[in-house]
């Protein structure tokens, strides 16, 4: 017998967002180097693209992108998350892609309706 | 069995007959504002990092110290029926650029984020919170 709302139709799977962001960094950004004027529209690309993707898979979620691209030049940087919600629905996944020139971190967060 | 049920009658007329109600949208005072929740990340950013240098090792530890207290905050502030996120990043200052995004899916009528951002000469700090309706 099926459960009710189970399974990895209407779940948070991991796998399948780390690799829509994979995608979507490696499509907005690919291998530029960094330039400055364009990172305003990198940003935007990156999460427009992820969250296009992320609508596309028509789950029961709310979902929240964020996009860091960073500058390489040594300079240390640290994120961190926390988050007050249920944990046997929503989930969330963070990618750290770099080149030779910059960081991209990129985080999805996906709350169940 | 007969007697219940009078007694059944006689309190329903006393009061209200309880009707079904359900929340669909959060009233305005436990609204997620991000005026009021700016204010709260700006406190506790700088508590938490005025005077401070960067060092890689610690900076770590910051950004969860940072992200819990102010997911505490919110918590503590009675909005109900919301999910949180809070997001922190600390970068070092060398004049690098940096560029931080969002967008998101959700319900912007209760849906909502507020953000602030502490600096000083030798660390930059960011911090998000999101606050998200669930029905």
């Amino acid at each position: 017998m099926d459960d009710f709302q189970s399974g990895e139709e209407t779940a948070f799977v991991v796998d399948e967002v780390s690799n829509i962001i994979k995608e979507s960094i490696e499509g907005a950004i690919g291998g530029n180097a960094y330039q400055h004027n364009k990172v305003n529209q990198w940003t935007s690309n990156v999460v427009e693209q992820c969250l296009n993707q992320l609508t596309k898979l028509g789950k029961p979620f709310k979902y929240i992108v964020t996009c860091v691209i960073m500058q390489k030049n040594g300079a240390g940087l640290h994120t961190a998350s926390s988050c007050f919600w249920d944990n046997t629905t929503d989930g969330s996944c963070t990618v750290r892609w770099e080149n030779k020139t910059m960081y991209c971190i990129v985080s999805v967060f996906g709350l169940a309706i | 069995m007969g007697e219940e049920n009078k007694e059944n009658a006689e309190n329903a007329t006393e009061e209200e007959p309880p009707s079904n109600t359900y929340v669909i949208r959060p009233n305005f005072l436990n609204k997620f504002r991000p005026v009021i929740v700016k204010e709260a990340i700006h406190h506790i950013l700088v508590e938490n990092l005025q005077g401070k240098a960067y060092d890689g090792e610690e900076a770590t530890e910051w950004t969860k110290q940072i992200s819990d207290a102010i997911k505490t905050k919110l918590k503590d502030n009675g909005y109900d029926r919301y999910k949180f996120i809070v997001q922190v990043v600390i970068g070092e200052q060398r004049g690098e650029g940096v560029k931080m995004g969002c967008r998101c899916f959700w319900d912007s009528d209760t849906d909502n984020y507020a953000q602030d951002i502490f600096m000083n000469d030798s660390l930059f700090c960011v911090a998000a919170a999101f606050g998200v309706f669930y029905y």
